[in-house]
């Protein structure tokens, strides 16, 4: 006997708190809640954490927002709820009693509030408590039944009416529990409501009625799939048989139950397996992404330390780049100044030859010469004499003209010259040039003309001048026949030029010689014409000092008729 | 008309020979040949010195621009120079440069060189240029001298012995105690450059000394001068009355 009690006391205790999970519309109600008072940052907070099942901070903030605001009641009776709700999941079952009380009675979920407590009472035995919150739960209207399960009120008031031995009442309830539930065909539940009824008249010895409520509990359990509902309905079968003395049955019904027991706790190793498997899945996955993390770490630093030395590579790229530039350049200058030092020093060279050459050769003339003199002289051969003479002063002249020349030349090339542009008198200037070569020209006979007008200046460096004027009129005399005529004139072309114009009757040139003395070059070529002295240094020099006269030089000439040297000089300065 | 004299500052004898045979050949009057910076100015200050011929080194130094500048600060008492040198030396003409005005002659020189290198020196000393090298004039007027280009070379006439002017188109016939010339000159550069307070004009082309004035018969419109020489007056310039001191 003693063992039935146990069963039924063990299977309807399992019974009670039924409605273990909040309802989904509960949720809603407190997200629309939310949504209304988005301002109190606490009970938001709050309420979202109570629909996440977050019990610790829903406690946490509701408890801030109880505290900071304080004249709202609704929202304060629903953070009472949640807190109470809160302990409640915690089973700090006392604290959870003393939230829901806290909350007024005008609180429009007060009926939940009831059951709440009503659960409570349960899980404290407060049977009597327990049924003066559930009594008035059985007459709620339909509206509000969503929110749980009228058949819960009718099972727990029974299970309470059974546990104060009223057996009356608790048949009551049951039966109407049973009926409830038969008309929604809900298995599970039919199955409890069937235990719960067949436990109440087997603690009344009423086998009659209770055995059919077992057998149909048995029945039912046998089409779900929950394995305690099976064990819970076997065992009762087991205990059942067994007082009727049908110890096979029992015995068949116990081994149902133990396996439906080991299954129960297979089912619960599988999840503890499964459980295992899942951490341990977890555990791989997260070394997994440890490693990747790890990897993309040591990606990153790779990649970083490539960005920085590609910088690196780059900046002394840049700057090798920029050296080379610079050197380059250094170099381009270099080779520049090597072009002009090689122009310099064939220069030097020519010169060098000049005076290695010619100079030699007139000093070595004058030095036979001057032999020829004195043995002249010894011998008293005066007639000679004169001719000898007149020979060296040629020869001495020719050679002063070259060292001249020379002189000028190295000046103009160092710049060391003074110079300054003034107005000049030209037909002066040509009269004092010409005044040198008067007896030479006498000399070969030769007629000169200075037609140049008094009234004609022009702007040039004197001396500069002077020294064109001296090497053409050489020229000029040097190319003529005797009895040659040699003029100078002017002749005015443009208003800014005055064209300055030396002509002579001499042998004159080819065209190639005289394009070729025109050339911007400094090619002292060898004369055509052994006997004349000659360079090209002097035409040389002529066109540097023109230039640098701003004038301007050209040549017109027929072989065998004569030659025009045209200096162009400017009129203004 | 006299000989222009000039002083030769050269210490090389070869280069004074050559310039002193040019020289006299050309009518001009050598007074000395200095060879130190001392001795030229001693000669310069104590004799009557037309232009001033001066190698630009003495002795190796550059003196001949020291004794430039000696007599250039020296007013009233500078007289035309021309520096003798034998280098374009940038430098050393840079400085010489600075004693203005500025005339040089370079070694070697030739006759026409120098000459041309003395008239130089007198055109841009009294700032008259374009004077010998044209065609349409020949004289300087200095405070002293008229300085008048006679073929190739340069005389000069003492200014407080012209007796009158006589202008007879471009040309000016002066006439001295001692001699008459005719000199080409412009008349109002000529009345421009005579000193005022001596020189008046009589005539519309008549310029007289009033130092040498005799007598003036206003009647005839005559003006008799020393040596026998008159000039007429016109009446337009007859306020010369006013300024010839006449006995009372």
């Amino acid at each position: 006997m003693k063992n039935i009690i146990l069963a039924v006391m063990l299977t309807s205790y399992l019974l009670f708190s039924q409605e273990k999970h909040k309802t989904d519309l509960f949720d809603l109600e407190v997200q629309e809640k939310i949504n209304l008072n988005k301002s109190y940052s606490h009970f938001s907070k709050a309420g979202l954490f109570f629909i996440e099942n977050n019990w610790d901070s829903t406690l946490v903030y509701s408890m801030q927002h109880l505290n900071t605001i304080k004249q709202n009641i609704d929202l304060a009776n629903y953070a009472h709820y949640m807190r109470g709700y809160s302990f409640n999941e915690k089973k700090l079952y006392q604290e959870a009693n003393n939230e829901f009380n806290k909350i007024s009675p005008e609180f429009e979920f007060d009926f939940i509030v009831k059951k709440r407590l009503a659960e409570i009472a349960l899980e404290k035995n407060e049977f009597k408590k327990a049924v003066s919150y559930l009594e008035p739960l059985t007459k709620l209207s339909l509206e509000k039944y969503k929110y749980f399960k009228k058949s819960e009120v009718f099972q727990n008031l029974g299970l309470c009416y059974l546990h104060l031995k009223e057996f009356n009442q608790a048949e009551s309830y049951l039966v109407k529990n049973v009926e409830f539930n038969e008309q929604l065909k809900d298995t599970l539940d039919l199955i409890t409501a069937y235990g719960s009824i067949a436990n109440l008249y087997y603690v009344q010895y009423k086998d009659d009625l209770a055995i059919p409520y077992f057998e149909k509990a048995y029945q039912l359990s046998k089409n779900t799939k929950d394995f305690d509902a099976k064990r819970i309905a076997t065992l009762n079968m087991a205990v059942v048989e067994e007082n009727r003395k049908d110890l096979r049955k029992a015995l068949e019904y116990r081994k149902e139950y133990e396996k439906w027991k080991d299954s129960l706790n297979d089912q619960n190793k599988i999840y503890e397996v499964a459980q295992i498997e899942k951490e341990f899945a977890v555990k791989q996955k997260q070394q997994e992404v440890n490693l990747l993390e790890a990897e993309n770490k040591s990606k990153i630093r790779e990649r970083n330390g490539l960005l920085y030395s590609a910088l690196t590579l780059l900046i002394l790229l840049g700057v090798a780049l920029y050296y080379y530039k610079e050197k380059s350049k250094a170099n381009k200058i270099i080779v520049a100044q090597k072009e002009d030092l090689d122009a310099l020093n064939a220069t030097k060279d020519k010169l060098f030859s000049i005076v290695s050459h010619d100079l030699r050769s007139s000093v070595n003339a004058l030095k036979t010469s001057n032999n020829k003199l004195l043995d002249n002289l010894e011998a008293k051969n005066l007639d000679a004499l004169d001719e000898q003479l007149q020979n060296n002063s040629a020869i001495v002249n020719g050679a002063y003209n070259l060292l001249d020349n020379l002189l000028h030349w190295a000046l103009l090339q160092t710049d060391q010259s003074y110079f300054e542009i003034a107005s000049i008198r030209l037909f002066s200037i040509v009269e004092q040039t010409a005044y040198n070569y008067k007896p030479l020209m006498l000399e070969n006979n030769i007629d000169f003309k200075n037609d140049v007008l008094k009234s004609v200046s022009i702007f040039a460096d004197q001396e500069s001048l002077k020294i064109i004027l001296r090497n053409l009129l050489d020229n000029a005399i040097k190319f003529s026949e005797p009895n040659g005529i040699i003029k100078v004139y002017t002749q005015s072309t443009n208003e800014k030029y005055c064209d300055l114009i030396i002509e002579d009757s001499g042998i004159g040139m080819q065209e190639s010689t005289r394009l070729e003395l025109l050339e911007d070059t400094i090619s002292l070529s060898k004369k055509e014409n052994k006997n004349s002295i000659g360079t090209g240094l002097g035409l040389q020099l002529c066109k540097s000092m023109i230039k640098k006269n701003k004038g301007k030089f050209d040549i017109e000439s027929e072989l065998g008729k004569g030659t025009k040297m045209i200096v162009s000089l400017p009129l203004k300065a | 008309m006299e000989n222009v004299n000039v002083l030769i500052v050269e210490d090389t004898p070869e280069e004074s020979d050559a310039l002193i045979k040019v020289l006299e050949e050309n009518n001009y009057n050598v007074v000395d040949v200095a060879t130190t910076f001392k001795s030229a100015l001693d000669i310069f200050y104590n004799k009557a010195i037309d232009i001033v011929v001066l190698d630009i080194f003495l002795n190796g130094n550059p003196d001949g621009i020291a004794f430039a500048e000696t007599i250039s600060i020296t007013p009233n008492a500078s007289k035309p120079f021309v520096f003798l040198t034998s280098s374009t030396d940038r430098k050393i003409f840079e400085r010489a440069k600075l004693t203005q005005p500025f005339s040089y002659l370079m070694k070697p020189f030739n006759a026409l060189e120098i000459l041309y290198a003395l008239e130089m020196a007198v055109e841009k000393f009294y700032a008259q240029p374009d004077v010998f090298l044209g065609e349409e004039e020949d004289t300087i007027i200095s405070s002293e001298y008229l300085f008048i280009k006679k073929g190739k070379s340069l005389k000069k006439v003492l200014i407080t012995d012209i007796i009158y002017i006589e202008v007879e188109e471009k040309y000016c016939n002066i006439i001295t105690e001692k001699e008459k010339f005719v000199i080409l000159i412009s008349l109002t550069k000529i009345s421009k450059l005579l000193d005022a307070t001596l020189f008046s004009k009589t005539h519309r082309n008549f310029i007289v000394n009033t130092e040498k004035i005799i007598e003036i018969i206003p009647a005839d419109n005559l003006i008799l001068l020393s040596g026998n020489h008159q000039a007429t007056l016109s009446d337009t310039y007859k306020d010369i009355l006013k300024n010839v001191r006449t006995l009372k």
